[in-house]
């Protein structure tokens, strides 16, 4: 009993501290979130001054981890809006105009979403920001949609990545997650 | 007598992952290192982009507006928000073994920390116009310097103060407690809002009025 009671009481105290330690502050995300530039590490060329090229494109996303999960197929359903990360909805912002999918894309803030499917993905950008998740998605605030194929990865991705690679006529916003990447080209 | 038994081998693994512990890009910096130090090598599991040691974070206002939104309790547009990076104390203390008095912070690791202002607001006094901004500090014992400067889309901090838009002094708080990751919110007060900055056992609050 006594073994029982000291136990308790370690129990008491280490949840005592738990919620001293954060108070009402906000914890560590379990998705934690990460920015992307086009061009790529634009914040570290602009410092250096080897930017050659204007600034383009930020996305901002949190990023699951696939924790062993089945994620295409078995996290992220098929055929369903899925918001391209975790938690506040992945935002990309563009600082000059471009185009994709044969539309003009003016200067500002959009959102970002995917529809999953066998072969291809529907990328979705949405007028819709500072917003969580996929769950208020509303498709009259659609910028475009437009299909990019699946490619293979070659290793598995434990975090979902979303990345800017230069292309000859623009550059490609690769995403990638667990065996799986698409590339959705930007042209400006 | 455990501890100097322990130091050699923490050195040794320190030293050992000193190569890797940011991203290979990561330009050498004159500040001390306020990331983490221990690598968390993952580039063999995710060839595209490394998971960052101290992770990025976001914090609106009003706080959690995201959230507001989506439950739709709010159809206002959002007032501001901060981006920034959680650099870890890993058993550190924030002064003086990772920040000193009277030299510039970045508020935060990785890209410089970042205020979004979605409207024209008043700080101390000191009208601020909509838009992004780099915020940075000076800390001292007593109070710290927060400093807003137009020079965004940066890494780290080179402080220019001819970039600098205004320069504010908030006082310093201790707390009992000791936060492990540095964290930076907005609270609601009566007249709007503090920006606060948490780290360690230090509460530095900035009022905003929006």
């Amino acid at each position: 009993m006594k073994k029982f009671i000291s136990l308790l009481f370690v129990f008491q105290l280490f949840f005592i501290c738990l919620i001293a330690q954060t108070g009402n502050l906000p914890p560590l995300d379990k998705s934690p979130m990460d920015m992307s530039y086009y061009p790529s590490n634009y914040p570290v060329l602009k410092i250096q001054d080897k930017a050659t090229e204007p600034l383009v494109a930020r996305v901002i996303y949190s990023r699951p981890q696939r924790s062993g999960r089945a994620i295409f197929g078995g996290l992220v359903k098929q055929g369903e809006v899925w918001r391209l990360g975790a938690n506040e909805a992945t935002e990309i912002e563009f600082f000059k105009q471009v185009r994709i999918g044969g539309k003009k894309i003016k200067t500002g803030r959009y959102t970002l979403y995917a529809i999953v499917n066998d072969n291809s993905w529907t990328l979705i950008i949405n007028k819709e920001t500072d917003t969580w998740g996929s769950f208020k998605y509303d498709p009259k605030k659609d910028l475009l949609r437009t299909e990019v194929t699946l490619q293979k990865t070659d290793g598995l991705v434990e975090n979902m990545s979303l990345q800017f690679e230069k292309t000859a006529v623009g550059c490609n916003l690769v995403i990638a997650w667990e065996n799986t990447k698409v590339a959705l080209p930007i042209i400006f | 007598m455990k501890k100097p038994q322990l130091l050699l081998p923490a050195l040794l693994f320190l030293l050992s992952c000193n190569s890797n512990e940011e991203k290979a890009t990561t330009p050498s910096t004159p500040t001390k290192p306020d990331s983490s130090i221990r690598s968390n090598n993952d580039a063999s599991i995710n060839p595209y982009a490394q998971v960052d040691i101290s992770p990025m974070d976001m914090a609106y206002y009003p706080p959690d507006y995201p959230k507001l939104k989506m439950a739709k309790a709010t159809t206002a547009a959002p007032l501001a928000r901060v981006i920034y990076s959680r650099p870890h104390l890993q058993g550190r203390q924030i002064f003086h073994e990772i920040l000193n008095y009277g030299v510039p912070w970045r508020l935060g690791a990785n890209e410089s920390s970042e205020i979004d202002l979605y409207k024209d607001i008043t700080i101390q006094g000191k009208p601020i116009k909509a838009g992004r901004y780099v915020i940075y500090c000076i800390p001292q014992e007593k109070e710290w310097t927060i400093i807003l400067n137009s020079n965004i889309d940066t890494w780290g901090l080179q402080p220019d103060p001819k970039q600098d838009i205004a320069r504010f002094t908030a006082p310093v708080t201790t707390t009992d407690n000791s936060l492990e990751y540095f964290t930076m919110v907005f609270a609601e007060t009566s007249k709007g809002a503090d920006l606060l900055m948490a780290w360690d056992n230090i509460e530095v609050r900035l009022p905003v009025n929006f």
